[in-house]
């Protein structure tokens, strides 16, 4: 099959998983929830494996378009497409047990759980939509379609929180990503001038060629309008208020793939945008407002993880915190910085992963997101245990895990750059999520098991797919793999509108640092 | 009239119909509104569509009428007119201030459109602001508005006024992306008026102000 009929079916694979989930919700029973679990397993599965064999196929064959010019794969789309592919793969297999639990709980009903599976493959479908749309109109569709297919995710229990956090969740990013139409709009009919075919005026690949063209004063007005648009679905501080109440009140699946690659899709368009501004505008605003943006997000989340005692919400303040550092390494700019903060991207959703898979079993095990009420699940739980705490030290930045590498990218980034006092500002402010993450780990992992406590584990298929996750989150901590500083490499050339970046991507330890210049 | 002061008086309209969404007691009488409203963008759409040569908006003005005219306000009718809050009180700014605040939005709309040079659609410029005063006023609803019903409305005026905006500097895009924004515009609609019906069943309130578990 052609990479590009594989594009396709990446699309169209996530579809038959919902339909056949949602079909079986109407008929009810518990063979309706095995044909639906089934789907949707076959559907996540066939969707990791087909992303994965297009990013190797853009690695070895290079850029892939399909339907027309409709569908577009780069390396920054094929570094997206894997990210959503692996984690759909492993949240997907992590909510069967999880799931199950709420079922044999009494929380949900056989029809609602087939309903989980159908929003499930609903939501990963939109997502792949996103970043492989190559019609930044398109691109705006898929973001909105995200909100809309999570949102019942969000309020998936019907609680009075749960709902709560859905409306906020809808009503904040239906607004926020309404700015962003307004700047595809601006684009686009500043595209449709200038292109000598209007027709290809909406397609990212056409128009980003011809972007030196554009009016500057447009695309400086469209730049904003983006930046909120975008920037509210990403969880950027200040259009971050959504953020905290949809990430902890989900199921921890769904927590993850929020967390984990739902705020990289909208970053993702984002970054396009900014490729077509640059030429226009010159890089000065883009990066002046990430970096602006940037910093204020890693003050805002790591001030206010410090005072959470909910542990779904200390993680979601994590997440502005290091959108925060993504979008700070944009604004960094230059190879090393924007080769920095699309491998941050990636170390961010597989650590992030782990984190609320981890969360997921301690509502298991403990039925509360109280730090205060959870204690010493090193004891009751070990393996869930020691792999919390080696997610929760990844994500302090300490070697030798994944956010250390990146982090470390950045900070030298910045420093080449002239932005030292900034660099210094922002690992002040990272000890405030390392004193919040050492004190989870000490008071509530740690320690004495709990009296009258059953001690033991969840269940394999809740560990299977934490124990793959910490393996990775190792694997990039230790060397960065050949494959990934490729696709980052070429995704970081695309940014930039260069060739492919020779910017070092990987761990200090890793000869690159020494064999390339930078 | 020219064709082109047809289209800037009837886009006009949109922000009295604005007004009136946003003003109406219940839900049900502001899904009427929100009908007329439609239909008057339809007739813009319509209008525009012959002054500027764009034979695409034909097809737009068809869409836009059987989704914001019939499809639309026929669900949020129906579903939300069964709705309704009577510890809520309707607004909490008067209609004279509505209507000095929706003066005041167009006012700095127009002199924002004015200032900014946009080489494509100079000749709009009055539809172009009003447009975008209507995107403004749609938020304003949403951030004044205690009522969840009333919000939903909020993002209806949005949308149509980035619509008209949309028509008015990107009617050479493809049926598909008008046919994409529209359904994720329906979807919008139809996931908000869900959410909504189950706080009611829920908290039985429609009082935005009562949604206040998650905070910090």
């Amino acid at each position: 099959m052609t990479p590009s009929a594989l594009l396709v079916v990446l699309l169209l694979a996530p579809v038959a998983g919902m339909a056949i989930a949602f079909l079986a919700s109407l008929s009810g029973g518990k063979r309706a929830a095995v044909v639906a679990e089934t789907a949707h397993v076959v559907a996540v599965a066939a969707v990791a494996a087909i992303a994965l064999a297009l990013a190797a196929s853009v690695l070895t064959d290079g850029n892939v378009l399909a339907v027309g010019s409709w569908l577009y794969l780069d390396p920054f789309a094929a570094i997206l497409v894997a990210l959503i592919g692996l984690i759909a793969l492993l949240t997907g297999v992590y909510s069967l047990g999880y799931i199950r639990h709420d079922l044999a709980a009494g929380t949900i009903g056989t029809a609602q759980l087939c309903r989980y599976y159908g929003f499930f493959d609903l939501f990963v479908f939109t997502m792949l939509w996103t970043v492989t749309a190559n019609d930044i109109v398109m691109m705006w569709v898929g973001i909105e379609a995200t909100t809309l297919g999570s949102a019942f995710l969000v309020g998936f229990y019907g609680q009075r929180a749960s709902l709560e956090a859905a409306w906020k969740y809808v009503i904040i990013c239906a607004i926020g990503v309404a700015f962003g139409l307004y700047g595809t709009m601006l684009v686009y009919a500043e595209a449709a001038r200038v292109l000598p075919d209007p027709g290809e005026a909406s397609r990212w690949t056409f128009v980003v060629g011809h972007a030196a063209a554009f009016d500057p004063g447009v695309m400086r007005l469209a730049f904003v309008f983006v930046l909120i648009g975008f920037g509210t679905k990403a969880g950027l501080f200040p259009m971050h208020a959504w953020l905290p109440d949809a990430h902890s009140e989900a199921p921890s699946p769904v927590s993850a793939l929020l967390s984990g690659v739902l705020v990289n899709c909208a970053l993702f368009v984002l970054i396009r945008y900014s490729a077509i501004v640059t030429p226009a505008t010159g890089a000065g605003l883009p990066q002046t407002l990430f970096l602006v943006l940037g910093a204020l997000s890693i003050a805002v989340g790591s001030l206010l993880i410090f005072v959470q005692t909910d542990i779904k919400r200390l993680l979601a303040y994590s997440t502005t915190e290091n959108v925060g550092l993504i979008v700070l390494g944009f604004g960094i700019g230059g190879e090393l910085g924007v080769a920095a903060a699309i491998l941050h991207m990636i170390n961010h959703s597989f650590t992030k992963t782990l984190m609320f898979c981890g969360t997921g079993n301690i509502l298991m095990k403990y039925g509360t997101r109280d730090v205060r009420a959870i204690k010493g699940l090193a004891a009751l739980a070990p393996a869930t245990g020691a792999m919390l705490i080696a997610g929760a030290l990844a994500l302090c930045g300490i070697p030798p895990f994944n956010i250390f590498v990146s982090e470390f990218m950045l900070v030298i980034a910045g420093l080449r750059a002239g932005y030292g006092w900034l660099m210094v500002l922002c690992l002040l402010l990272l000890t405030a999520t390392l004193a919040a993450l050492l004190r989870f780990i000490g008071g509530s992992l740690l320690g004495a098991r709990p009296q009258g406590a059953r001690p033991g584990e969840v269940g394999t298929l809740a560990l299977a797919p934490m124990l793959i996750l910490l393996a990775v989150v190792v694997m990039l901590g230790v060397a960065v793999p050949q494959p990934v500083t490729r696709l980052v490499q070429g995704a970081t050339g695309v940014i930039l509108r260069s060739t492919p970046a020779t910017a070092a991507v990987a761990a200090p330890w890793q000869p690159s640092w020494r064999q390339q210049p930078n | 009239m020219t064709g082109l002061q047809l289209v800037n008086g009837l886009a006009s309209l949109l922000i009295v119909t604005s007004l009136l969404v946003i003003e109406a007691r219940g839900a049900a009488q502001s899904a009427l509104y929100y009908a007329l409203q439609s239909l008057v963008l339809v007739l813009v759409f319509l209008a525009l569509a012959a002054t500027v040569d764009a034979p695409r908006l034909f097809a737009w003005a068809a869409i836009a009428f059987v989704t914001k005219v019939v499809l639309v306000p026929a669900i949020m009718y129906r579903t939300l007119g069964r709705m309704s809050d009577p510890t809520l009180a309707p607004r909490r700014f008067g209609l004279a201030w509505t209507i000095i605040f929706a003066a005041a939005v167009v006012a700095v709309c127009f002199a924002v459109v004015s200032a900014i040079h946009l080489p494509g659609a100079a000749t709009l410029k009055p539809a172009l602001a009003i447009s975008l005063a209507h995107f403004f006023l749609g938020l304003t609803c949403i951030v004044i508005q205690r009522n969840l019903l009333k919000q939903v409305f909020g993002f209806c005026l949005m949308e149509n006024g980035s619509h008209l905006t949309l028509a008015l500097m990107a009617n050479q895009a493809p049926e598909l992306v008008e046919i994409g924004l529209v359904t994720d515009a329906i979807f919008a609609v139809v996931v908000m008026v869900i959410i909504a019906t189950m706080i009611r069943a829920k908290l039985q309130t429609l009082d935005v102000g009562q949604l206040t578990s998650l905070r910090g």
